[in-house]
């Protein structure tokens, strides 16, 4: 399936990486674990980069935020005591869902990322989460917001360039609460709609952070700003949470597939979110007023 | 190109196309333990332990396996004498046409090694990457209960036996 490699380079350090990646140019294609690689069988690539060797496998904390080198394994987060403590484990939550062991041994959250599928199950949490990547090139590094990374379907603002790490900005803290939601087949299929949200009260039991992303529900991951800008300020009631789904269904804009039909996403996006508040407000010790 | 692996205990040098999938490379050396299936990374039966975890072998290239070690299932019971969970899977009818087979046993040590004492929901997760065409998910299950059992009893943990069946390479990556 592969016969048009003509060499599989497996560098040890980020800077013969880049050297790599920025002497194949387009005929080099960086490879982590693999999984989205050989189920997309694109022919275009005559050189294969390794970056599973750069010592890119790492969670550290930062605060009340962490990094995580892009080449931490799905397993990897599922397993980091500091990924579980974050945003109430909504990462490792997600991570765990990415398909069989065999496939989480292998998957990592860069490739995750920069692999650009709208149904991506780390990319919600991470947008919920407000990360930004780490992208460097042989010439310079720089930060991009997560929210501005994609630019449509397997389509990103990368260029040239590999994801080092990925950072999650100190959350907050007090009366949060987080929630990850996944429709699939089975619990680790592709999702049909997956979504992501966290909020935080005030002490008078007023939303005063909140973030809900999604997925599968448009030509890229996105955050459902109309709703959050609805609840935000606000108490949660029933009320609200109706008109917050009912401003996702007006954002998303999914398509029919061979896994669900567009009314089927819309709706679901709809009920993913509503679900996902009322895990968060649970979560915070928040009551939902009537 | 040349990788050098470890596989079932044994330093083995492979000559491989630069774009070859684990999994042709494994079987053309002659390990046909390790079966083809959907070769999209969904059906489990192509799994192999690399550094004692279980990843399918389709969705790997050869050269990532540079320096790994590698048990296949000609690798579980290398002096003949089976490993207690082929015991189990034999003795409980967990085997029908066979093909899922090696890749469920191996994720089942996997699984054994690090929890000998799995609940059965741990034993169905951990088996939840291995499709049977023949449907045989509930004998499976029991046996590698079974299984833990068997090693529990004989005071041996799956990963000590795993290390003994690979010999030389005792190095922890
Ligand atoms: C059976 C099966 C089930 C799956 N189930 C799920 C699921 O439930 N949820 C889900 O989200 N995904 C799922 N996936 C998809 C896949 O496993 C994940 O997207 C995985 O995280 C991809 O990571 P990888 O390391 O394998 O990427 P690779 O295949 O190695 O790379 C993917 C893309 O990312 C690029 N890339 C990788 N690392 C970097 C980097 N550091 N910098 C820049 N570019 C990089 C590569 O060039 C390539 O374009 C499934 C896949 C399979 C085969
Ligand atoms: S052949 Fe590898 S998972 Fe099916
Ligand atoms: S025994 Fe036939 S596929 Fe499982």
């Amino acid at each position: 399936m592969f016969d048009h490699i003509e060499c599989f380079y497996r560098p040890s350090t980020l800077r013969e990486a880049l050297v790599l990646l920025h002497k194949t140019g387009k005929r080099g294609a960086i490879v982590a674990g693999a999984t989205d690689i050989v189920t997309r069988a694109d022919r275009t690539p005559r050189f294969f980069i390794d970056v599973t060797h750069l010592g890119l496998d790492y969670v550290r904390k930062k605060g009340r935020g962490c990094t995580i080198g892009a080449a931490t394994t799905m397993m990897g987060l599922e397993k980091s005591p500091i990924i579980n403590r974050l945003a109430g484990g909504i990462l490792a939550k997600a991570a765990a869902t990415c398909g069989s062991i065999q496939n989480r041994n292998m998957a990592t959250v860069g490739g995750n990322l920069a692999n650009a599928s709208p149904a991506a199950d780390t990319a919600p949490v991470l947008l919920a989460l407000d990360a930004q990547l780490v992208a460097v090139n042989s010439r310079r590094k720089r930060r991009i917001p997560l929210d501005e990374f994609y630019t449509g379907p397997h389509r990103t603002v990368l260029n040239g360039e590999l994801i080092e790490e990925i950072l999650i900005p100190p959350l907050p803290g007090g009366r949060s609460g987080w929630s990850f939601q996944k429709l699939g087949r089975t619990e680790t299929d592709i999702s049909l709609v997956n979504a992501a949200a966290g909020l935080q009260a005030d002490s008078r039991g007023r939303i005063k952070w909140v973030h809900i992303a999604l997925g599968a529900v448009g030509p890229m991951p996105l955050r459902a700003r109309e709703a959050e800008n609805l609840l935000q300020g606000n108490a949660l009631s029933e009320d609200s949470i109706t008109r917050a789904g009912g401003a996702v269904m007006n954002q998303v804009s999914p398509i029919s597939d061979g896994r669900a039909s567009a009314e089927y996403r819309r709706e679901m996006s709809r009920i993913l979110v509503q679900r996902a508040l009322r895990e968060c407000a649970v979560q915070a010790g928040f009551p939902i007023m009537n | 190109m040349l990788v050098t692996v470890n596989i079932n205990g044994e330093a083995k040098r492979l000559n491989i196309a630069p774009g070859e999938l684990l999994l042709d490379a494994l079987r053309s050396a002659g390990y046909f333990g390790v079966k083809r299936g959907c070769e999209t990374g969904e059906c489990g039966a192509c799994t192999v332990l690399v550094n004692e975890k279980p990843v399918n072998s389709c969705l790997m290239f050869a050269a990532q396996a540079e320096d790994a070690d590698i048990l296949t299932i000609e690798g579980v019971a290398p002096d003949g004498k089976l490993d207690p969970i082929q015991t189990a899977f034999l003795d409980h009818g967990a085997v029908q046409c066979g093909y899922c087979t090696p890749g469920m046993i191996l994720s089942a040590k996997a699984l054994l090694a690090g929890r000998p004492d799995p609940t059965e929901g741990e034993v169905r997760e951990a088996l939840a990457g291995n499709f049977c065409r023949c449907t045989g998910y509930l004998k499976p299950v029991e046996a590698v209960l079974a299984a833990a059992q068997v090693y529990r009893q004989a005071g041996q943990s799956a990963r000590r036996k795993s290390g003994r069946s690979l010999g030389t390479s005792r190095k922890k990556r």
